[in-house]
């Protein structure tokens, strides 16, 4: 009788630009290697800046077009730097990287569930406008998987 | 993202504003009225006469309540489009706001509100400036905090960042220390306001020229004297405003131009160019309903028209007032730190204290019309 083949384990990266998030990648990138899984990595485009300025009810429709158009331009632009510098890491491992735009708590959770196994992030996990608020405790509180905390490189 | 079309964009609408106005309802003909009879501490009307409570701070109050407790710190998508009105709501009752001038009374208060203006913009920004390189502050944070605090909190950040290359953390920070300081402002005023037996007319010069952020003046004028009328501190303090409003594309201008004057890629920077692109349009409909107001178009004080666009305006600005608070997360605000924090506590105390001091000395209490 042939054993039961299991499928791959599957491992997904939330992808953070802050200071000493290297530190997941690298766990992320040992663990894949270790289990001889898939490692997708995850880099949300935080889009929730319309709502962090809502504030701003007095600047002309210009003003605040140019300005999300500005964060958007960063967003993107630290979105290509943070998939360069994985990839580099990652070699030839295989996976998938993602981007996509959002909440960013809300889009890891969506992404998360899909048949993840184990949803690796940085602690504090600071993507975004998620440098003001709590994604770890918004994401560990109904987490869809197993989700691995590595703290970050406080250096 | 898929494409509602515009029923559908109606539509998704109207959750979220069928709870902004229904809690207006309840606040403005059940709560407080009940709170204006119930007797705390022995004295009836203790809650209206000593904390101030009326209908425009607690809808605030209940709005921020919704955002960080009802809804968890999240406007839920069911309600996200119908909260995106707040701008809409307010912005309404600014316009109509120019209904309680006449172009003769600008002029009598318009002097001072200029010059008390235009000197704490530019001295504010100036301070900041020079601030923020004793802190050893990165230029594009001071830049940031110059504008924010000299103009006017968040709408003056975003109208400043991109020309000065903000980086996301530290307008992130910076906008959670105007918001902070402001909403503490917007509480402590109506308090410090009635304990100085400050008139109307003095209290909204103070307020108008010492709290940050524009809807903030607003709201802790109405929260002061929550009437719609001429002379009254709502009146008054939109004279501040309006002033300080229409000075952002020129502080815009002036902080920029100081920002690329130490870049080594230095880029061009024109005052027309940023007069087009930020001026606020809205200004021009204010002062549209103030000349409708001077042509007696409106009708005589006191007339039916006058009365009922009054009450339409306190509901227009109860509505976004409400949504104002759901804007306020009370984490975001937490978070605040580092230099931008710094910087805004020192320049937004100094500014709101200096302020109360030079309306003390020289704005009468009567008021100009």
């Amino acid at each position: 009788m042939t054993p039961p083949v299991t499928p791959p384990m599957k491992l997904l990266l939330a992808l953070d630009d802050g200071p000493g998030a290297r530190r997941a990648v690298d766990e992320a990138i040992r663990i894949a290697r270790e289990k001889g899984a898939t490692l997708d990595a995850l880099f949300v485009i935080d889009a929730t800046w319309d709502v962090f300025t809502g504030h701003d009810w007095l600047s002309g429709c210009n003003s605040r077009i140019g300005f999300l158009e500005y964060m958007q331009g960063l967003e993107e632009k630290a979105a290509a730097e943070s998939a360069r510098a994985f990839l580099e890491l990652r070699g030839d491992m295989p996976g998938e990287l993602l981007t996509a735009p959002g909440d960013v708590v809300d889009v890891i959770r969506e992404q998360a569930a899909k048949g993840y196994d184990l949803l690796v992030l940085s602690n504090p996990f600071t993507r975004g406008l998620e440098v003001m608020r709590d994604a770890v405790a918004r994401l560990t509180r109904d987490a869809p998987c197993d989700v691995l905390l590595v703290r970050a490189d406080t250096k | 993202m898929e494409d509602k079309g515009l029923f559908g964009k109606i539509l998704a609408i109207v959750p979220g504003l069928a709870v902004m106005i229904g809690t207006l309802y309840v606040l403005r003909v059940y709560v407080e009225p009940w709170m204006k009879d119930a007797v705390v501490f022995g004295r009836k009307g203790w809650l209206v006469q000593v904390l101030s409570l009326n209908y425009i701070l607690l809808s605030i109050l209940t709005g921020m309540f919704y955002r960080n407790i009802l809804f968890g710190g999240k406007i839920p998508a069911w309600a996200e489009e119908g909260f995106r009105t707040t701008r809409l709501f307010i912005k309404t009752g600014v316009i109509m706001l120019g209904s309680l001038y006449t172009f003769d009374k600008l002029l009598k208060v318009g002097g001072i509100a200029i010059t008390l203006i235009v000197a704490f913009v530019f001295g504010t920004a100036i301070f900041i400036l020079w601030l923020g390189k004793r802190l050893d502050a990165d230029r594009s944070v001071t830049a940031t905090m110059a504008a924010a605090c000299g103009v006017c909190g968040v709408s003056a950040a975003v109208a400043t960042a991109p020309g000065v290359r903000a980086k996301p953390v530290d307008l992130a920070l910076s906008i959670a220390t105007i918001l902070g300081f402001g909403i503490m402002t917007m509480f402590v005023s109506p308090f410090v306001g009635k304990m100085l037996a400050l008139s109307d007319y003095q209290f909204g010069a103070w307020v108008g020229t010492g709290i940050l952020n524009s809807g903030q003046v607003l709201a802790t004028c109405l929260a002061f004297n929550p009437n719609f009328a001429p002379g009254t501190a709502v009146a008054y303090g939109e004279i501040w405003n309006v002033v300080r409003v229409i000075c952002i594309p020129f502080v815009v201008f002036f902080i920029t131009a100081w920002y690329w004057k130490g870049e080594a890629d230095a880029e061009h920077v024109s005052l027309g160019s940023i007069l087009a692109s930020k001026f606020p349009i809205f200004v021009l409909g204010f002062v549209g309903m103030t000349a409708l107001s001077s042509l007696h178009i409106l009708g005589a004080e006191g007339s039916e028209t006058l009365h009922l666009m009054r009450d339409v305006m306190a509901w227009v600005f109860g509505v976004g007032l409400v949504g104002l608070g759901a804007y306020i997360d009370v984490r975001e605000i937490r978070a605040a730190g580092g230099k931008p924090l710094r910087i805004g506590l020192i320049a937004g105390a100094t500014k709101y204290v200096l302020a109360l001091i030079i309306i003390l000395a020289f704005i009468p209490k009567e008021g100009a019309f």
